[in-house]
């Protein structure tokens, strides 16, 4: 169990230098942008300086994580009860469907994510994942793109 | 006698059918996201924020308004039966709710909810119009320099009532800058961070951050934990509380009226926040405080009175300084623009309509809530055994179709996927979406009143502090800062932080 769980340092650690890289990177891309003179301030005046204090706010949750108690009340149970098998397939199911939304259009897109959602986390039974993709599809569809107006793409096969 | 004929120009126009229709839309979808846990008004208005294009900016706002207070009369439902908030703001309610009505009070609980919320929502109202037109007036005197003093002190005040590390509600506030800044630079229209992205030269949109922060985020934060609810099986006969209930809860109802006005005017969360005080000050007040976490009425209607009061109240920020308060009135904020009109000290004079409009809609549409919500218990409570394994690919599917409504372009589509997963690891690394989204939004605005005043001032930065409100709200927003620093404050900040997350 102690292997699972992550410590609040440990993470605090993590983001902090996560979001100093970042600060560093605005810093940087402020001073290339051009900073300007304070009478006549340029476009990237204001992003430097938010960088340089997103990097001064970092170090302060670094330094602070480092001076943390790596006691037991620090521990958190970060990844406990938590079911990773489950929410990875959905985002790479959203990306695919990203992908692949324009060129199938958006009823055939739809109903296969749905399809797919359905059985992938709690998985249903086929006929009530088919029957709910293809009825959500549709009720959505029939509300966005002919009551609402919105385009929907039709895809490669023209459906929609 | 101004105040009343400006108010009947407002009901011309709320009354109108179309106006009527909208505001009913408005709280029926409100009340619907507010019952279901999992989406909440901002996914609901991101959501619908593009089925608004074709209609008048006055039937826009009135709908996403009443989104937004209709969710506050929902969430209630779900606290009180199944004891899953389903807002931020009624996980309070909770408490003592769900508590009735395992003892078979489930009726006068949610009445009380429905009736407090009612009479709350109409008294912030009341407020709200009578305070706005005086703050518009005072408001026309600002330059840029107080409007870039307020924006500081709103997202301090923001970042001080964040629960958790105020040192990340900093650094979320300060990437929400940077967020906002992506884009063409309004003074000489110079790409910034875009990456070389034609897409990303408009900026980066609200919409797909917003339902990827708080809609994606939160679904992947369900589907990794089972979600039990166990819906208290009573039958829903005498909705109306008693005599000896009303007599209990007058001056909660009255006290959480007043916490949540004056709490929602200001920045951060002051649905939530208020709700949470509201409930600690009447424990603290009662005679038997050991009734609370019980069943005890004032339990439910303090933080429900509070919750629906400050949604009146975090209105007058966003319609007389054109500043919004919360992620929500980010969102309406930005409907305005769309819709071609800027909130602001001038809204009242240039729009009297869409201005005395939207708030005479409000009464109406309190009365709508009170007339939909007792009824239609019964089929609240339909909608909550729909398990969340059915639920989740919908509201996904929702977030979607909602983004690529706005834009028509996939890559709106991959920046929410993309602010999901954010969002989802912000929740695991404990920093907080509000400030990211509030900053965001604030940002364009706060530096360009930043440049204006910096120019107008040949560089002199005393320029701020020559101007007296800006000098207060700049001074305000240091104490603030820095307060935490001092052990007597920051035990208070942790206290109430505490008091937020148990």
């Amino acid at each position: 169990m102690a292997k699972k769980q992550f410590s609040v340092r440990t993470a605090d650690i993590a983001s902090s230098l996560f979001w100093m890289a970042v600060g560093v990177g605005v810093s940087y891309a402020g001073y290339d942008l051009e900073l300007g003179r304070l009478r006549d301030p340029g476009s990237g005046f204001l992003l430097f300086w938010v960088g340089v204090i997103m990097v001064g706010l970092s170090l302060s949750i670094f330094i602070r994580a480092l001076r943390r108690e790596t006691g037991a009340h620090a521990i958190k149970p970060f990844s406990l009860g938590v079911r990773w098998k489950k929410n990875i397939p959905v985002v790479v199911a959203l990306f695919f469907y990203a992908a692949l939304f324009t060129w199938l259009g958006f009823i055939l897109s739809t109903v296969l994510l749905l399809i797919f959602l359905f059985k992938a986390v709690e998985p249903q039974r086929w006929s009530v994942a088919v029957i709910g993709a293809v009825l959500s599809a549709l009720v959505t569809y029939t509300v966005f793109h002919l009551w609402l107006r919105s385009p929907l793409p039709t895809g490669v096969l023209g459906i929609g | 006698m101004d105040l009343l004929n400006q108010l009947a120009v407002g009901f011309s126009v709320a009354l109108q059918p179309v106006n009527l229709l909208y505001c009913f839309i408005g709280v029926l979808i409100g009340t619907l996201v507010g019952v279901l846990p999992g989406i909440g008004p901002v996914g609901a208005m991101s959501l619908l924020l593009p089925a608004t294009f074709n209609i008048t900016p006055e039937a826009a706002i009135i709908m996403l308004a009443g989104i937004y207070y209709g969710a506050m009369y929902g969430g209630s439902t779900t606290s009180i039966l199944v004891n899953i908030p389903g807002e931020a703001a009624t996980v309070v309610t909770c408490l003592d709710g769900y508590q009735m009505a395992c003892q078979g009070r489930a009726g006068p609980a949610l009445g009380m909810a429905a009736f407090g919320s009612f009479i709350a929502g109409t008294l912030s109202i009341v407020g709200l119009m009578l305070l706005a037109p005086p703050l518009s007036a005072f408001a026309l005197q600002f330059g840029p320099a107080e409007y870039f003093s307020l924006m500081v002190l709103g997202l301090t005040i923001l970042i001080y009532l964040a629960h958790g590390s105020m040192p990340k509600a900093l650094l979320m506030a300060a990437f929400g800058i940077v967020l906002g800044l992506v884009g063409l630079d309004s003074i000489n229209a110079r790409a910034r961070l875009t990456f070389g992205r034609l897409e990303l030269v408009d900026g980066v949109g609200l919409v797909p951050i917003v339902m990827g922060l708080f809609g994606v985020s939160e679904v992947l934060l369900n589907i990794e934990q089972e979600l039990r609810r166990e819906i208290v099986n009573t039958t829903f006969r005498g909705l109306l509380p008693t005599a000896r209930d009303w007599l209990e809860s007058k001056w909660a109802l009255v006290r959480g009226t007043l916490v949540g006005f004056f709490l929602g005017v200001l920045p951060g969360g002051g649905a939530v926040i208020s709700s949470f005080l509201s409930y600690a000050l009447e424990k603290r007040l009662s005679k038997h405080p050991e009734r609370f976490g019980h069943g005890a009425i004032e339990g439910v209607a303090a933080p429900e009175a509070a919750n629906n009061a400050a949604t009146g109240g975090a209105f007058i920020p966003l319609m007389t300084l054109g500043i919004p308060p919360n992620v929500v009135m980010a969102l309406l904020l930005g409907a305005f623009i769309i819709h071609g009109v800027q909130p602001g000290p001038l809204l009242m004079t240039q729009n009297p309509g869409l201005f005395w409009g939207v708030i005479a809609s409000m009464y109406i549409g309190n009365v709508m809530l009170l007339i939909l919500n007792l009824p239609l218990i019964g089929i609240w409570v339909q909608v909550l055994r729909v398990p969340y394994k059915i639920l989740f690919p919908l509201i996904l599917l929702l977030c979607l179709i909602g983004v690529y409504s706005v834009s028509h372009t996939v890559f709106d589509i991959h920046v929410m996927i993309v602010f999901g997963i954010v969002g989802y690891l912000m929740k695991k690394f404990e920093y907080e979406g509000a400030p990211l989204v509030l900053a965001f939004v604030l940002g364009p605005m706060l530096e360009n009143n930043l440049r204006k005043s910096l120019i107008l001032s040949q560089g002199d930065f005393s320029f701020f502090f020559l101007r007296p409100l800006s000098a207060a709200s700049l001074i305000l927003a240091f104490v603030l800062l820095v307060s935490p620093l001092l052990p007597w404050t920051r035990k208070k900040r942790e206290a109430l932080a505490l008091e937020e997350t148990s």
